[in-house]
C-alpha cells in the first residue's frame, strides 16, 4: 500500500475528475496521526445538512456569522480542541503541550508529517503565520480580543519546525481553551494576499477550491450561489479510527441553504436533508409525533448553556434626554423591586409554554447544563405573588383602588420590556412575564423590535426600560463570561461603561472574576465562581428565566451521531459521522 | 337583485356589530391566559350524556394529557346565555360584565380552541377584528383617496404633472420601506398606546400603499379624457372641475372598488410585517395580523388546525366586502346609464 | 425624441432619488452590520469601531453618498460587507434565478387570469362568474406566506413534488431533458404561489374593467345595431378595458425583481429574496442599495413599456402630451 505522494496526487486528481470523492490517502511513514480508539464506521456516502442562511465567507480570520463558522469549522482544525462531549481540552494539531508552573508559557509539540488538504506539509511556520493574522490590528479579526490579556497580546515563537511556544502576558486559567476555534492556516496560500493587503478578499465564496486548503476533515469542492456548499473528504486528514482507517468516513458533506427554521424541518421531513443541528421544542415535538413517517433519530441533550433573562436599564443616563427612563430607574435600581419581580415570575410555566417542557427554569447564570461550574447552593424559590407583594409593601410600594401598583411617591408603576421580534421564544417569555407582573399591579408593555434595533437600544442609545435577552452557549468555562460580570465588561448589559463598580457587590464580583481568571486550580476557581453566582442571584442584575434544551435530529442512517450541548451541536464530530447504508441516499448518484 | 343586496348589507352590518360588541359576544378577556390550557382544541358541544339527551348544550372541562387533551366527562358544564363574567367596556365607554354566553368555572368554553398561552381564540378573533378590520379599511381609504387624487391629476393634466407625479409613485414603489419602518420606530417613543398604534398602522400602510392605485387611476383617466364625449364636453367649454366630476370620476368607480376589495385583506395581513419591525399591535392585544403571524410557523399550522380561525374570519370578511363591491359597482352603472 | 428624452430624464432623476433616499433611510435605521458582534462577550467595542472604520461606516452620510455616486457612475455599486465581494456580480448570480421564477409566474398569471376575467365578465351574474368571484376573494384573503407554508406542508406530507430549492443534489449528473424537468418540478410550487397571488388581482381588475366597458353607452348602442357579441368584445370592448390591465402589466414587469422576495425565502429559492432579506436585516447596506437600484431599473422599463402599450391600445391617448386647449 505504500505509494509516493505524487502518485497519490495523480490518483486524487483522476478521482476528482470523475466526480468521485478523493480516496483517503494511506498513512505515510513519520506521519503522526491521531488515533481515535473508540471510533468505527465505514467509508462512503454524503451527508446533507440544512442551514438557515448561506455562509458569507470561507475566511476563518474574518468570518463573523454562525453559518460561515459552521462550514469553516469543518474545513479547518485548531491546535488544541475542546471535546464537545466531555467539555475538556484534548490534543488536536498539537499532539501534546506543556504548561509552565506559573501558567504563562505553553510549549506545544505539533504533529509531524501531517499535511494540508492540498497536500502541502504543515509546520510551526504556519502556526506563527496564523497567529500573526489573528493578531494583526489591520485585519480586526473577531478572535483578536481573545488573545489580548490585560491589554497585552500573547506572543508566539517557533522553537523548532514542530515546536512552538506561546507566552501569555499574565497568568490565565484554562488558557489552553483559547486555542479552540483558532484554525491553523496555510502560509503557502495566504501569505501572498496578506502581503498585498488583500487578505480580507481572500477565501471569499468565489474562491477556486484549489486556492483554499485547511487541516479539517473536509475541503471545498463546490459552491453554488444561494444553494449549497459541497465539501469533500480531505484525503490528508490527520485523524484515523481504531482500525487505522483515515477519517473522515463521509465522501461529501453538503450544506444546503434553506432559509428558515421551518424550512429546515420540512426539508428534513421530506428526506432532503439528513440532520438539523438545532431545533425548537415545537418542531422537535412535531418530529417526534411524526416519527413513524420520518425515521429520524431525535436527541434531547438536556439543558444548554444559553441563559435567557429579564433585566432593567440601570445605565448612567446623565447627558441623555431620557428623563422618563431616568425617573423609572428609581425602581429599577431598587433591589427589593427586582426581588419582587423575580418572585412573581412563574418560571415553570415559562418552561412549559415556551419550551414545551424541553428546557429548565433558571435562577442563576449557570444552568444545569454546565455541571462543572453550576453552584448547587443557589436557592430555587417557587413563584409567589403573595411574597412579591410583601416585598413591595416593605419597600414602600402601595396599591390604588384599581389594583395598580404605586411607588412611594404615588406614581403608578408602568414600564415596557423590549425584545427581538425574530426570536419567538423570547417574545413568548416577555408576554408571560408581562402577565405575571400584571398580578402585582404593574402595567407592563411588551415592545417587540427588530433584532439590530434592540441591540442598538441596549448597547448604544440606552433608550429602553427593560429587556428580555439571552446570552451564553459558547463554552462552559467562566472566562468567556468575564465581560458580562465585571463592571467594566463590554456585555455588562444592565450598566455599560462603568468606570468603577457602581455597587459593593459589583466590586466584589470584579475581584472574584479577576481572581478566578488567574487561578489555575479547578477547586479554588469553582469556589470563587460559586461566590460570583451567589452574588448575582442575590442582587439580580439579571432576572434569569429559563434555558432551552439542545434538541437535534438526524436521519436514522447517520452513524456516530453524538450531539453535544456546545455549539456546533451536531457537526463537532463530522469526521466521525458515517452513513449506515451507503448508496441509499437519495441524492447520491 | 334587491334581495341580494339587502342580504349582503345585512351580513356586513352583522359582522361589524359583532366586532363592535366583541366584549359582549366574547366569553373571555382576550388577554387572559390559562397556562394549563396551551393549544387546547375547540371544546366540543354536547347534547347527550349518560342520563340522556339535553336541550341545553353542555361542555366538559379539558385537561392536558401526554398526547393531547382529554375531556373529563365526570362533570358537565351547561352553557348559559347572558352571564356575568370578566368586565369590559362597550366601545370604550360603558363598563359592564354581561356576556352573551359562558360556562361556570373551572371549565372554559373555547369555541375556536386556545393559543399557545391558553387564551381563548374565539374571543381573540372578535377583539382582533375590531383593530384589524378598522385599520384595514381605513388604510385602504387613505391609500385610495391619496392615490386617486394624484392619479387623476396626473392623468388629467398630463405633461409635467404626469411626469412628476408618476415619477413620485415610482420612487415610492422603489424605496426600502423596511428601513423607513426601522427608522420610524427609532423616532417613536418606546411605549406607543393602542390607539396611537392604530393610527400609526393605518397611516404607514396608506402612505406606503397609495402609489399603486395612483398609477391604475392615472391609466384609466388618460384613456377617459380622450374619449369623444369628454372632448366634446370640453369643446362646449366645460371646466376641468366639471369634467373631472361629471365624466372622469364615474369611470373610476370600477377600478377603485376593485382595488378596495384587493387592498383590504392585504392591508390587514400587512400588519404582520409591521409587527416584526415593532410598529404593529403588540402583545397581549389581539389583532388578526399578529394572530396570522403565528400561523406562519409550520409546527403551528400542521398541529393546531383551529389556529386558522383568524384566517377564516379574514376570508369571510373579504368575501363579504368583495361581493358588496361587485353589487355596488353594478348598481352604480345601472343608475348612471 | 422629446418624449423619450423626458422619460430618460425622469429615469435618471428616479435613480438619483432612490439612491439618495436609500442612504437617508439606511442612516435612519438603527443598528449596524457589526452589531451582532456586540453580543459576543469576547469581542471588544474597540474592534467593532475599528471594523466600522475599515468599511467606512462611520463616515458622514454625505461623504458616503458622494463616494458611492462616484463609484456607481463607473458601474461599481459598492462592496458587500458580509460577503467581502463587489455587489453587482453577487446580485446577478441570484437575479438570474429570480427572473426565471418571476417570468414564468408572470406569464402563467396573465395567460390564465386575462381570459378568465374576460370570460367571467361576459358571463356576468351567472354561475361561473359567481364561483370565480368568491374563489378569488378567498385567495385574496390568504396571506402569501401562510399560503406558501400550507402548500409546502402538503408537499412534505404527500411527497408529490421535490421540495424547496431549485435543483436536486444530483442535478449535475442529469441529462438536459432530466435537468429541465428537475428545475420545473422545483419551480412549480413557488410559481403557483406567485401566479395565484398576482393572477387574482389581475383577474379582478380585468373582469371589472371589461364589465364596465360592456355597460358603456357606445357598446349598448352598437349591440342594438346588431354587431356580433364576439366582434364587439374583441374590437371595441377590450381596447377600452385594457387601461387598468396595462398599468397592472407595468407592475408585473416592475415586480420581476422584487415581487417574489418572501415566497423565495419560504420556498428556499436561490434568488434575490433570501439574499436581500438577509442583507436588509443585517444592514449590509450596499448590497441592499444595489438590489434596489436593480429593481428600480426594472420599474423604469416596466412603466415605460406600460405607457407605450397604453398609447398602442388606445391611439387617442397621447400619454403625457398636453391637450390642446
Amino acid at each position: 500500500m505504500k505509494t509516493s505522494v505524487r502518485l497519490v496526487l495523480v490518483v486524487c486528481l483522476l478521482a476528482a475528475s470523475c466526480l468521485a470523492a478523493p480516496i483517503p490517502e494511506s498513512s505515510t511513514a513519520g506521519e503522526e496521526l491521531d488515533h481515535a480508539e473508540n471510533v468505527s464506521g465505514h467509508y462512503g456516502g454524503q451527508l446533507t445538512i440544512g442551514e438557515r442562511a448561506e455562509p458569507k465567507t470561507l475566511n476563518p480570520v474574518i468570518a463573523t456569522d454562525a453559518v460561515s463558522r459552521e462550514v469553516i469549522g469543518r474545513m479547518n482544525a485548531d491546535l488544541i480542541d475542546i471535546n464537545h462531549a466531555s467539555q475538556q481540552t484534548e490534543p488536536a494539531l498539537a499532539k501534546s503541550w506543556k504548561k509552565s508552573p506559573d501558567g504563562r508559557t505553553f510549549t506545544l509539540e505539533l504533529r509531524k508529517g501531517i499535511r494540508f488538504s492540498d497536500g502541502y506539509p504543515f509546520d510551526a511556520d504556519d502556526v506563527v503565520f496564523s497567529f500573526a493574522l489573528y493578531m494583526d490590528p489591520q485585519i480586526d479579526s473577531p478572535q483578536r480580543d481573545l488573545l489580548i490579556i490585560d491589554g497585552k497580546p500573547l506572543t508566539v515563537a517557533k522553537l523548532s519546525p514542530y515546536t512552538v511556544r506561546f507566552t501569555l502576558p499574565g497568568p490565565y486559567a484554562a488558557a489552553e481553551r483559547l486555542f479552540d476555534g483558532l484554525p491553523m492556516l496555510p502560509k503557502h496560500l495566504l501569505e501572498k494576499p496578506y502581503r498585498e493587503g488583500k487578505f480580507d478578499q481572500a477565501w471569499s465564496l468565489n474562491a477556486v477550491p484549489n486556492e483554499i486548503a485547511g487541516l479539517g476533515p473536509f475541503r471545498l469542492k463546490q459552491y453554488v450561489p444561494g444553494q449549497r456548499v459541497v465539501l469533500e473528504r480531505n484525503p490528508y486528514y490527520w485523524r484515523a479510527d481504531r482500525d487505522n482507517h483515515r477519517l473522515p468516513y463521509l465522501d461529501e458533506l453538503v450544506f444546503l441553504f434553506v432559509g428558515t427554521e421551518d424550512a429546515q424541518v420540512m426539508r428534513f421531513e421530506a428526506g432532503e436533508t439528513d440532520m438539523i443541528s438545532r431545533l425548537s421544542s415545537e418542531n422537535y415535538n412535531l418530529l417526534s409525533r411524526e416519527r413513524s413517517r420520518t425515521s429520524a433519530q431525535l436527541a434531547d441533550m438536556g439543558s444548554s448553556l444559553e441563559y435567557n433573562f429579564l433585566f432593567f436599564n440601570q445605565n448612567d443616563l446623565s447627558g441623555k434626554k431620557l428623563d422618563e427612563i431616568a425617573r423609572k430607574q428609581k425602581w429599577f435600581g431598587d433591589l427589593k423591586f427586582r426581588q419582587a419581580v423575580s418572585a412573581a415570575i412563574d418560571r415553570d410555566s415559562i418552561v412549559r409554554l415556551v419550551y414545551g417542557t424541553r428546557g429548565a427554569p433558571l435562577w442563576g447564570n449557570v444552568g444545569p447544563g454546565n455541571k462543572l461550574w453550576m453552584d448547587n447552593a443557589i436557592p430555587h424559590p417557587q413563584a409567589s405573588v403573595d411574597q412579591a407583594r410583601q416585598i413591595l409593601k416593605s419597600a414602600g410600594y402601595s396599591w390604588n383602588q384599581a389594583g395598580q401598583l404605586l411607588d412611594s411617591s404615588g406614581a403608578p408603576v408602568e414600564f415596557s420590556i423590549i425584545t427581538s421580534s425574530s426570536n419567538t421564544q423570547r417574545m413568548k417569555m416577555a408576554t408571560l412575564v408581562q402577565d405575571d407582573l400584571s398580578h402585582l399591579g404593574m402595567q407592563v408593555h411588551v415592545v417587540p423590535l427588530e433584532f439590530r434595533a434592540t441591540i442598538d437600544r441596549v448597547f448604544q442609545s440606552f433608550d429602553y426600560e427593560a429587556a428580555v435577552m439571552g446570552l451564553g452557549g459558547g463554552d462552559a468555562d467562566p472566562n468567556p463570561e468575564m465581560n458580562v460580570w465585571t463592571s467594566s465588561g463590554t456585555t455588562h448589559l444592565w450598566h455599560l461603561g462603568e468606570t468603577q463598580p457602581a455597587t459593593a457587590w459589583e466590586k466584589e464580583i470584579d475581584q472574584l472574576m479577576q481572581q478566578q481568571m488567574v487561578t489555575l486550580d479547578y477547586a479554588k476557581r469553582k469556589r470563587l465562581y460559586d461566590r460570583v453566582q451567589e452574588l448575582i442571584a442575590q442582587n439580580l442584575p439579571f432576572i434569569f428565566l429559563a434555558t432551552p434544551n439542545i434538541l437535534t435530529a438526524a436521519d436514522s442512517r447517520v452513524g456516530n451521531f453524538h450531539p453535544a450541548i456546545l455549539d456546533p451541536y451536531t457537526l463537532w464530530n463530522a469526521d466521525e459521522l458515517y452513513i449506515r447504508t451507503p448508496g441509499k441516499n437519495a441524492g447520491a448518484p | 337583485m334587491r334581495l341580494k343586496t339587502f342580504l349582503l348589507l345585512a351580513a356586513l352590518v352583522a359582522l361589524h356589530l359583532i366586532l363592535l360588541f366583541a366584549g359582549f359576544v366574547a366569553p373571555y378577556d382576550p388577554a387572559a391566559q390559562d397556562r394549563e390550557l396551551p393549544y387546547a382544541p375547540p371544546t366540543g358541544l354536547h347534547f347527550k350524556d349518560a342520563s340522556g339527551w339535553h336541550l341545553r348544550p353542555f361542555i366538559y372541562a379539558q385537561t392536558i394529557a401526554p398526547d393531547g387533551y382529554v375531556e373529563n366527562t365526570s362533570r358537565s358544564f351547561p352553557i348559559h346565555l347572558f352571564v356575568r363574567a370578566s368586565s369590559y367596556r362597550v366601545m370604550g365607554i360603558i363598563q359592564t360584565n354581561w356576556h352573551l354566553f359562558g360556562v361556570a368555572g373551572p371549565a372554559r368554553i373555547t369555541l375556536f380552541g386556545t393559543d399557545g398561552f391558553g387564551r381563548d381564540e374565539f374571543s381573540r378573533v372578535l377583539y382582533g377584528g375590531q383593530v384589524s378590520v378598522a385599520a384595514g379599511v381605513a388604510a385602504t381609504l387613505i391609500a385610495l383617496l391619496v392615490g386617486s387624487t394624484f392619479g387623476m391629476l396626473a392623468g388629467f393634466f398630463g405633461d409635467w404633472a404626469d411626469e412628476s407625479l408618476m415619477g413620485t409613485t415610482e420612487l415610492f414603489l422603489c424605496l426600502p420601506w423596511l428601513y423607513f419602518l426601522l427608522g420610524m420606530r427609532a423616532f417613536l417613543p418606546l411605549q406607543v398606546s393602542a390607539l396611537k398604534t392604530f393610527f400609526l398602522v393605518t397611516c404607514v400602510i396608506g402612505l406606503i400603499g397609495w402609489a399603486r392605485p395612483a398609477r391604475l387611476v392615472r391609466g384609466v383617466v388618460l384613456s377617459a379624457r380622450s374619449r369623444n364625449y369628454v372632448l366634446a364636453a370640453r369643446g362646449f367649454g366645460a371646466s376641468n372641475f366639471y369634467l373631472l366630476r361629471r365624466h372622469i370620476l364615474p369611470e373610476l368607480s370600477g377600478i377603485l372598488l376593485t382595488q378596495a376589495t384587493v387592498l383590504v385583506p392585504r392591508y390587514i395581513a400587512a400588519e404582520v410585517t409591521l409587527s416584526f419591525f415593532g410598529l404593529g399591535v403588540s402583545e397581549p392585544i389581539a389583532s388578526w395580523g399578529n394572530m396570522l403571524s403565528t400561523l406562519q410557523q409550520y409546527s403551528v399550522l400542521v398541529s393546531y388546525a383551529w389556529m386558522l380561525a383568524p384566517m377564516g374570519a379574514l376570508v369571510i370578511t373579504s368575501v363579504i366586502y368583495s361581493l358588496l363591491a361587485d353589487t355596488l359597482h353594478s348598481q352604480l352603472k345601472f343608475h348612471s346609464s | 425624441m422629446n418624449y423619450l428624452g423626458r422619460r430618460l430624464v425622469r429615469a435618471i432623476l428616479l435613480l438619483v432619488g432612490v439612491s439618495a433616499l436609500c442612504f437617508a433611510f439606511t442612516e435612519m435605521a438603527p443598528g449596524s452590520f457589526f452589531d451582532e458582534m456586540r453580543l459576543n462577550p469576547q469581542i471588544s467595542p474597540a474592534t467593532i469601531t475599528s471594523l466600522e472604520e475599515h468599511y467606512g461606516l462611520n463616515q458622514p452620510l454625505f461623504v458616503r453618498y458622494e463616494r458611492w455616486m462616484q463609484a456607481a457612475a463607473h458601474g461599481d455599486f459598492g462592496y458587500s460587507i458580509a460577503y467581502n465581494t463587489p455587489v453587482a456580480p453577487l446580485l446577478w448570480s441570484r437575479a438570474k434565478n429570480t427572473l426565471l421564477l418571476t417570468i414564468v409566474a408572470m406569464l402563467l398569471a396573465w395567460l390564465i387570469s386575462v381570459p378568465l376575467g374576460v370570460w367571467a365578465a361576459a358571463q356576468h351574474g351567472r354561475m361561473l362568474d359567481k364561483m370565480t368571484g368568491v374563489t378569488s376573494s378567498l385567495f385574496l384573503a390568504v396571506p402569501e406566506v401562510v399560503f406558501a407554508v400550507a402548500l409546502l406542508a402538503i408537499v412534505v406530507r404527500w411527497r408529490i413534488l421535490p421540495f424547496g430549492g431549485m435543483k436536486s443534489a444530483d442535478f449535475d449528473g442529469l441529462s438536459t431533458w432530466a435537468r429541465f424537468w428537475d428545475v420545473a418540478g422545483h419551480m412549480l410550487l413557488p410559481v403557483l404561489i406567485l401566479a395565484l397571488a398576482d393572477g387574482t388581482i389581475i383577474f379582478r381588475h380585468v373582469r371589472a374593467s371589461v364589465l364596465e366597458a360592456l355597460e358603456a353607452p357606445f357598446v349598448r348602442a352598437s349591440r342594438s345595431f346588431g354587431i356580433s357579441r364576439t366582434r364587439l368584445l374583441f374590437r371595441h370592448v377590450l381596447p377600452v378595458a385594457a387601461g387598468p390591465a396595462i398599468s397592472l402589466f407595468g407592475f408585473s414587469l416592475a415586480g420581476l425583481i422584487s415581487g417574489s422576495l418572501l415566497v423565495e425565502v419560504v420556498c428556499g429559492w436561490p434568488g434575490l429574496g433570501p439574499l436581500i432579506l438577509d442583507a436588509t436585516l443585517s444592514r449590509d447596506f450596499y448590497l441592499v442599495i444595489g438590489g434596489l437600484i436593480f429593481s428600480a431599473l426594472f420599474m423604469i422599463v416596466g412603466n415605460l413599456i406600460a405607457d407605450i402599450m397604453l398609447v398602442v391600445a388606445d391611439p387617442r391617448i397621447r400619454a403625457g402630451v398636453p391637450d390642446a386647449p
